[in-house]
């Protein structure tokens, strides 16, 4: 199938009206050597076909009854409103709304997103948008030795693995120095030279750092050092202190969490925000509120331009031009369906139910949670035979949980467990028997 | 009409209609986390769901997408986004998984086999899926560029940009470490060449980035030429494949000579703007750059499993997990409903569709590079009469309920009107859009308040953008 509207004697008609025999006629410009006869590609497919293929292909993949997997995406109940704004054929299929009259739904809906984020945040700007939460950590550190002109930054341990390993590639694009280190040498690593601290809280291995300690030591001996803080599953704001009334410079998060389903991990949704003195050095899109040029009613519009690459080029304060437009709108729309009471209550459940099957597990032979500080919904469990766990739980149709050591080799026989709300008791129990199954003393029988 | 935002439409009531059942013995909550960390306040709104709903699907009115008619932006490609792929991506086998489980092979397949049809349409021999837009594949592309000449112990500083290069290019290519050589086009467009070899001669450049139609919409003739050039200068030619859509199964890049070449899936592939984003911008190579793609790389095993494949010569991580997945597969789906026929028709039909309209306008408005062009054409703002500005006429275009192309870019044309069809587009509709612009083109004449006043029939006046930038509000 294809798209194309036109008839042969439409394009003969069009043809003819240019003084043209052919569609060939065309391409006279190209090197004839260079024109593609065939494409090595299959026929096309109707729609019915087209669907059976790629539903045969989905079986290849499994969905599971229940998941305890999180490690930077979440599973989280997501509203049926989310799903029908966004699908709104006049958001989902507009661009970038560079003319803001014919675009003022988008704009004020952007510009909905960035107060909504900066509530929940406490930040005072938010952006429309990056990539994920791993890009939008990498643009922070980019952005700090900017700001501070200088040229090292450190990545405290316990931020993900993966934005560990984005961070460094675009540090070395751009020969910024990465240091990483452990929450006790960190100190002997601020110098002059730093630009920025990077910390994740809850980090991942689940534990909630206390950050506003951590950044008050920091400001202390390097009052001029940036003070980045990510998350990835930032329904935790739901009942944690929000970044911005702690000394956190710039905070950025993966927003899948909010309303966007797992996808094999993409499209997410970069949540970035700064402190106001820093306004102009954020990178990506904003939106803004002004008046009309003849008029007296308030519109909204894109803003700052002149940091951008349109217009700046190689002087814009990133290369970023395409966001995840449509991610924020999810995001919006979720934050606004659960409100804030919904939010506490969701984040409350995170809390008690993870905290229910740590406590439970950890009265069961030979299993151990590692964490020694308070958890949000994940944590790292200790088990006898990973092994068997993981088989398991799939036999009773559980998405296990991560094996850390597939990021820390060293670390064998620990599982980082994800609970969130949509995990019900009976999961959760589910869950313990396995355990329970493989505890220490009863291996040998299983 | 309703202007409230959304804020203003907050009861203070609790809406439990999202919320799990609460099923585990609760604790208090200070039991599990400290006081100190737990937040006093959250300022979010409590808007009930009949009035969320209702103020976004108003809001949807006060907004114009392909869905609404036709839009010429230049240089995005704003053709038809088909329903089927829409339903494609909530099939739970693909929206359900995680990034980190086993049991994917069904996704890896999409990774692997989209690949391949990227390879084999650009004419290229390895491609990454990770990077999540255009601008971020460029990053990627010099990212490979940078890697292969530090792999190879040569410095490499600059890279060379034409004049007629998106305005990511350049930023990009400083995200990477270079600096920019801009070369300027001449009066056909093209790259002069013997500007090019002196620009290749001046010492550690890493190559060219360039876009083939360039952003006049221009097939550089030269092309064998150019990248003959860089190539035997030491340097590496990169191919901006945001203009790629006329060029579908007609001519591809690797055969003009590139090495890395970018591509936008959300224009060329016909995933949705989303409103400027998400979209997905793989990046492929030729075989001797393949060790530097971005991680995860994919194999396919004898058995046909798919697996990771760690390469020590690799760039590295641009971005969690696997890429832009569902966009990914919104493109593969494209690919295979459209087969090799259909492809080729794209890239026919949207030459056609442009060259009709390049054409019909020339007839009263200034075409500055005037021949047979590509997917897109840019007319200047030259003897408009009365003063007119291109953003008057911008605004006059929405007034009659269509979007407005593409202005003032490129930067080499003044006042510039960058014009894209697409193949999606009827007959009717250029006809349309063509004497929609000769009324304006005679109301500049007769009329030309009612222009610079533009526009009268959107939901707001035009809006003042230096009030905006000089006091930023952007927030409630």
């Amino acid at each position: 199938m294809d798209f194309i509207p036109h008839d042969d004697k439409t394009i003969a008609e069009m043809l003819k009206d240019l003084g043209l025999k052919e569609l060939d006629d065309l391409f006279d410009d190209i090197p004839k050597d260079l024109l593609k006869t065939q494409l090595n590609i299959p026929p096309g497919l109707s729609e019915p076909d087209l669907l059976n293929k790629l539903v045969k292909i989905s079986e290849e993949n499994k969905v599971y009854q229940s998941n305890f997997l999180g490690a930077g995406n979440y599973f989280h109940y997501i509203p049926s409103l989310v799903d029908f704004v966004i699908s709104r054929s006049e958001f989902y299929t507009a661009y970038t709304p560079y003319q803001a009259e014919a675009s003022q739904g988008y704009l004020q809906a952007i510009y909905e997103y960035q107060s909504i984020i900066s509530r929940l945040t406490q930040m005072d700007v938010a952006n429309a948008s990056m990539y994920d939460g791993s890009t939008a950590l990498a643009e922070a550190a980019i952005m700090s030795t900017i700001i501070t002109s200088k040229n090292i930054v450190i990545i405290m341990e316990g931020i993900h693995p993966e934005y560990v390993e984005v961070v460094k590639t675009y540090c070395w694009g751009q020969n910024i120095e990465l240091r990483i280190a452990s929450q006790d040498d960190l100190m002997n690593n601020l110098s002059e030279e730093v630009a920025s601290i990077m910390i994740q809280s809850p980090n991942f291995f689940g534990d909630i750092e206390d950050v506003v300690e951590i950044s008050k030591k920091i400001k202390k001996s390097a009052p001029n050092c940036l003070i980045v803080q990510v998350m990835t599953d930032p329904t935790c704001l739901g009942v944690l202190q929000p970044p911005g009334l702690t000394n956190i410079d710039i905070f950025v998060a993966e927003g899948q969490a909010f309303g966007i389903c797992p996808s094999f991990g993409g499209p997410g949704l970069g949540i970035f925000t700064a402190k106001q003195k820093y306004l102009r050095k954020i990178p990506g899109r904003l939106v803004g509120k002004t008046k009309e040029l003849n008029g007296e009613r308030e519109g909204f519009i894109l803003t700052l331009q002149a940091r951008e690459q349109h217009i700046r080029r190689e002087k814009a304060s990133s290369n970023i031009c395409t966001n995840q437009a449509l991610c924020a709108l999810s995001a919006l729309i979720y934050l606004l369906s659960v409100g804030s009471h919904g939010l506490r209550e969701i984040a409350t459940q995170n809390i008690q139910k993870a905290h229910y099957l740590k406590e439970k597990l950890a009265l069961i032979p030979g299993y151990e949670i590692l964490n020694k500080k308070p958890t949000y919904n994940e944590f790292l469990l200790k088990c006898p035979d990973i092994d068997k766990f993981i088989i398991e739980c799939k036999n009773v149709n559980i998405l296990p949980p991560l094996r850390i050591s597939s990021y820390y080799p060293n670390m064998k026989n620990v599982l980082l467990v994800c609970v969130t709300e949509i995990n019900s008791k009976e999961s959760l129990d589910k869950f313990l028997d396995i355990a329970s199954k493989f505890q220490e003393n009863n291996m040998g029988d299983s | 009409m309703d202007t409230k935002i959304i804020f203003e439409k907050s009861f203070n009531r609790s809406n439990r209609n999202f919320i799990t059942k609460m099923d585990v013995i609760a604790k208090d909550l200070t039991e599990i986390i400290p006081t100190s960390l737990i937040r006093k306040e959250l300022p979010l709104p409590n808007v009930p769901e009949v009035e969320i709903v209702r103020h976004y699907v108003n809001l949807s009115n006060k907004n114009y997408g392909v869905d609404t008619g036709i839009y010429p932006l230049g240089s995005c490609t704003m053709k038809y986004n088909p329903k089927i792929n829409e339903v494609i991506a909530r099939i739970p086998g693909f929206s359900q998984i995680h990034p980190l489980q086993e049991d994917n092979q069904g996704s890896l397949r999409i990774l692997i086999e989209l690949s391949k049809l990227l390879t084999e349409i650009t004419g290229m021999e390895g491609f990454t899926l990770q990077p999540a837009a255009g601008a971020h594949g460029e990053l990627v592309g010099l990212l490979i560029m940078k890697k292969y000449f530090e792999n190879k112990n040569i410095l490499k500083t600059k890279i060379i940009v034409p004049d007629s290069a998106h305005g990511t290019n350049p930023a990009s290519a400083k995200m990477a470490g270079f600096s920019i050589i801009e070369v300027q086009s001449n009066e056909q467009g093209e790259v002069p060449l013997d500007h090019l070899e002196y620009a290749m001669k001046q010492g550690d450049v890493a190559g060219i980035m360039l876009t083939n139609p360039n952003t006049l919409g221009v097939f550089d003739r030269n092309i064998k030429e150019i990248t003959r050039i860089v190539h035997e200068n030491g340097g590496l030619c990169y191919y901006d494949g945001a203009n790629l859509n006329p060029m579908l199964g007609v001519c591809r890049p690797g055969d003009m000579g590139f090495d890395i070449v970018h591509l936008n899936l959300h224009k060329t592939f016909s995933t949705p703007h989303g409103g400027g984003g998400p979209g997905s911008g793989p990046v492929g190579v030729i075989e001797e750059l393949i060790p530097f793609l971005p991680e995860p790389c994919l194999i396919s095993n004898k058995d046909g499993m798919i697996c990771v494949e760690r390469k020590d010569t690799s760039i590295g991580r641009i971005k969690a997990f696997w890429g832009n997945f569902g966009i990914i597969l919104r493109a593969y789906s494209y690919i295979l409903a459209l087969g090799a026929e259909g492809l080729s028709r794209v890239g026919r039909i949207s030459v056609l569709n442009a060259n009709y309209l390049r054409h019909n306008l020339k007839k009263r408005f200034h075409l500055p590079y005037d021949r047979i062009c590509k997917h897109e054409f840019v007319l200047s703002d030259k003897g408009i009469p009365n003063d007119i500005t291109t953003e008057d006429i911008a605004k006059r275009i929405l007034d009659y309920g269509i979007y407005a192309p593409t202005i003032y870019f490129p930067l080499i044309v003044n006042g510039a009107l960058m014009i894209e069809p697409t193949e999606t587009e009827t007959r009717n509709n250029l006809d349309r859009f063509i004497d929609i612009l000769f009324k304006i083109y005679d109301e500049a004449k007769e009329n030309p308040d009612i222009l610079k006043k533009a526009p009268h029939n959107t939901p707001i006046g035009r809006l003042d953008a230096v009030l905006a930038a000089r006091t930023p509000k952007l927030r409630e």
